[in-house]
């Protein structure tokens, strides 16, 4: 569903992400992980078609993200870190707005408008202006938009900031929901506890590179260090230390 | 890769005319909530806007109407020359102000990114905005091109044909130059990612060196006395390169003049409306055309100029400039005064921001070039009293709009940074204190050297002089004590945006006062200073009656002592309440 071919993103002389190849199959929820700078948004910016390759090519569901993005936007779906809304719309306008762009019909639309204002729990505040939302309510509400079109394909950019811990449930289960129905999750967080609990697999980027992918348990074998949490293997594996081993092995290769 | 082992989207791509429908409904609801918005929570400002259109509208039309009245009873073959001008100008400026528009609501605003991550087409994104930016950058132009051309078609008597097209020739006329900026901005963008800034700035520094050039040479040559028949006559000659048959501007003109001829058989009028409707004709084939090039080159760089423009990394701080940073950290004495550090801390935010100090640059660098300007029209002694007067109530009109801009926002914009400010040992009057101080100092050095420029360059005596300083000093004191103080009494500490800020009702109030202040400085001191200049350049002595009283010496004293105490109470008052209610306020 989603599949990054050799991949490079050029800032300059600056290479954020180097050679990524990446497939994720249908109904996996798929977790990036890395510390600040690492090239995670530099990855789900080139997935969602704000920013293009130098190198290589990013597909969703078949389609390029540059030369066929409308049809690859059809089956994407976008939670970003910062939630983009319009001030003077209320959450049942936007949520038709976004509905009408997919081409969802009327009679539909609204049953999926009210499907996702009752998930998501958008009652109190479906029919006030965005301007008097709180950031909670705001990211919720994109949250609600990103799946009213029922996406082949969700792409998650630090998804749980602003959320208080019931909408952090709700949107656990129906992450867990979906993959369960086929949808295919990609998700870019910094909360190792939750990738841990929700990702099928996970993504470490250190320095542009994916550096690990594969499961926790797959981790701590790799790692071979008599380590419990994954707290500890992702401190391990992006710490200057073992970047600094990976340059000398690199170097004697 | 083939895409028969993936699922069919849920969902139907839209058609063009979908898209750009769907969009539209979009902007009339937005735009529906606003006004909703604007008649419920900010009538006054509301009220005001309104008001102060309509008052501007009228005086516009009364101007321009003596002045139609005036060439066409004396030089009626002046007025092509003075359409064209105007119309030419108009369109270059246009283009400009549509490409920055453009710029930053194609690549650098929110809505942007989320269309564009949603499966829309280009081309409907780039309509959208163009639309946004087409209305920002020609309201202007229908507010000051409507007056003149109604006035223009009632001195003529034109037909009502000629009032008919008016809207579609203004319309069709000011989509060209828009689409013309809007298609450069994508261009540059998409084309010349590295040479973006460079390209621009050089542009820029292009057609302002040579709208420089034409006005200066346009003016400064003339020999005639100013203000002459014979000094328009010249200077319109000059205008005559403004006439070319492939500008947009000559066919919007020449369409306006033939339909606003009456002919004198009805024959004659018909053939003149059939020439307007052709040149209309023109110019609508001609927006429609760009218009489609505009929504192909959206098509065609749209996305690859918004994914170079991301991938652009903020350059570090250049050492050259570090400098300053670096002096002005130094600068006073070494122990911390809470007060010296608020306002390094202003300073270099300022320093930093540049859509407040280009501003501040643009609008008093040309206040700067018209003063300098000033020589060249040999103006009499009473017209140079006048003129004097009325720059420096312009100096403080500008002063105004940066401190209602800029100054009022700025004690609400430390509200996400008061958990700093309220753990630091500072106390809130000396946040205020500093805010006062930056707006004062800052306008105070460019308003003074603008009122020295204006009364050097009108050769004003030197009491008159001295007392625009007085007075110029007074403004920048009473203009900083109303919007800090305001800003201080009505803070809006939840919204980021001082654009927002300035245009609640505090900001408006903020104007509003600031206007009423300035209206009553000047007058206060115009009024006897230039009576008392009357009656010197005619050799009387000053009578008994009320108005030899005011032209007296002790008149202009007196009008001086007004002067000073609206100054001070208009920086006190403001600052009085202010800083009781700042104390009060519970972030």
């Amino acid at each position: 569903m989603i599949e990054f071919d050799h991949v490079t993103r050029r800032y300059g002389v600056k290479t954020a992400v180097n050679d990524l190849s990446l497939a994720i199959p249908r109904g996996e929820l798929f977790a990036l992980l890395g510390p600040n700078g690492a090239g995670k948004t530099t990855t789900i910016k080139m997935l969602v078609g704000l920013l293009r390759p130098s190198h290589g090519h990013v597909r969703v569901c078949g389609h390029d993200l540059v030369t066929e993005s409308r049809a690859a936007h059809l089956h994407l779906g976008y939670v970003p870190d910062e939630p983009c809304l319009y001030d003077k719309l209320t959450a049942r306008e936007f949520l038709r707005f976004i509905a009408d762009m997919y081409g969802i019909p009327r009679h539909l639309a609204a049953k999926r408008i009210d499907r996702e204002i009752e998930c998501f729990e958008l009652q109190e505040f479906a029919d006030d202006l965005a301007e008097n939302y709180s950031l909670g309510m705001k990211q919720r509400l994109v949250f609600a938009a990103a799946f009213i079109h029922d996406p082949d394909v969700i792409v998650l950019d630090e998804p749980m900031v602003g959320l208080d811990p019931r909408s952090v449930r709700i949107v656990k289960d129906l992450l867990k929901a979906r993959t369960a129905e086929g949808m295919t999750v990609f998700m870019s967080t910094h909360t190792l506890a939750m990738a841990e609990e929700m990702a099928d697999r996970m993504g470490i980027m250190v320095r542009g590179k994916l550096r690990f992918l594969g499961t926790v348990s797959e981790l701590r074998e790799q790692m071979a260090i008599e380590a419990t949490s994954l707290e500890h293997l992702y401190l391990e594996l992006t710490s200057s230390r073992a970047t600094l081993r990976e340059t000398t092995l690199a170097g004697e290769d | 890769m083939a895409t028969d082992s993936f699922p069919a989207p849920a969902t139907h791509p839209l058609s063009i005319e979908q898209e750009s429908l769907l969009l539209l409904r979009l902007r009339t609801t937005t735009a529906g909530h606003l006004i909703g918005t604007m008649l419920t929570q900010a009538r006054l400002r509301f009220a005001l806007v309104v008001a102060l259109s309509i008052i501007f509208w009228i005086a516009l039309f009364g101007l321009f109407f003596e002045a139609f009245t005036f060439i066409d009873s004396m030089h009626a073959e002046v007025i092509s020359l003075l359409f064209n001008a105007f119309f030419s100008s108009l369109m270059v400026m246009m283009v400009f102000s549509t490409g920055i528009l453009m710029y930053g609501s194609l690549y650098t605003s929110e809505e942007a990114k989320l269309l564009l991550t949603c499966p829309l087409r280009p081309a409907a994104i780039h309509a959208h905005k163009f639309q946004e930016a087409l209305w920002f950058s020609s309201w202007g132009f229908v507010l000051l091109g409507s007056p003149m051309l109604v006035s223009y078609g009632v001195v003529r008597q034109a037909p009502w044909t000629f009032f008919a097209m008016l809207l579609p020739f203004m319309v069709s006329f000011v989509v060209i130059p828009a689409a013309f900026g809007s298609i450069l901005c994508m261009l540059i963008v998409a084309g010349l990612p590295r040479l973006r800034v460079h390209a621009i700035s050089i542009s820029i520094v292009i057609v302002s060196l040579g709208l420089i050039w034409t006005v200066w040479s346009t003016l400064q040559s003339t020999q005639s006395e100013t203000m002459t028949v014979a000094w328009f006559e010249e200077t319109l000659s000059r205008l005559t390169m403004t006439e070319q048959k492939v500008l947009p501007s000559w066919w919007l003109s020449s369409g306006l003049l033939e339909s606003a001829l009456r002919g004198e058989t009805a024959e004659q009028g018909w053939a003149s409306t059939l020439e307007a409707l052709k040149f209309l004709g023109l110019l609508t084939a001609n927006a429609l055309l760009i218009n489609l090039a505009a929504g192909w080159v959206a098509r065609w760089c749209y996305r690859a100029g918004y994914s170079h423009l991301q991938a652009e990394i903020p350059r570090r701080r250049q050492r050259s400039i570090r400098w300053f940073d670096d002096l002005l950290a130094r600068s006073g004495p070494r122990w911390g005064s809470p007060l010296r550090l608020l306002l390094v801390k202003d300073l270099q935010i300022f320093r930093r921001d540049a859509t407040q100090w280009t501003q501040f640059m643009i609008f008093f660098g040309l206040l700067g070039l018209y003063f300098f300007n000033l020589r060249s029209f040999n103006y009499s002694h009473a017209y140079a009293s006048i003129i004097g007067y009325l720059n420096l109530a312009v100096v403080g009109l500008i002063l105004s709009t940066f401190t209602t801009r800029f100054v009022f926002p700025s004690i609400s914009l430390e509200g996400r940074r008061f958990w700093i400010l309220g753990l630091l040992p500072v106390s809130r009057d000396h946040i205020v204190w500093s805010k006062f101080l930056f707006a004062f100092g800052g306008g105070l050095l460019p308003c003074l050297g603008l009122v020295m420029l204006s009364d050097s360059m009108l050769s004003v005596p030197k009491n008159t002089t001295l007392i625009h300083l007085f007075c110029c000093g007074m403004l920048c004191s009473g203009l900083s004590g109303i919007a800090v103080g305001l800003g201080a009494c009505m803070p809006d500490l939840r919204e980021s945006s001082p654009a927002k800020i300035a245009a609640g009702f505090g900001g408006t109030l903020s104007l509003v006062l600031s206007a009423l202040f300035i209206i009553a400085v000047v007058m206060t001191t115009a009024l006897p200073s230039h009576l008392n200049l009357l009656r010197r350049s005619m050799g009387q002595m000053p009578g008994e009656n009320f108005l030899g009283f005011v032209s007296s010496q002790f008149g202009i004293t007196a009008s001086l002592v007004v002067v000073a105490a609206l100054g001070m109470v208009a920086t006190f008052l403001p600052l009085l309440l202010g800083l009781r209610a700042f104390r009060r306020l519970e972030p």
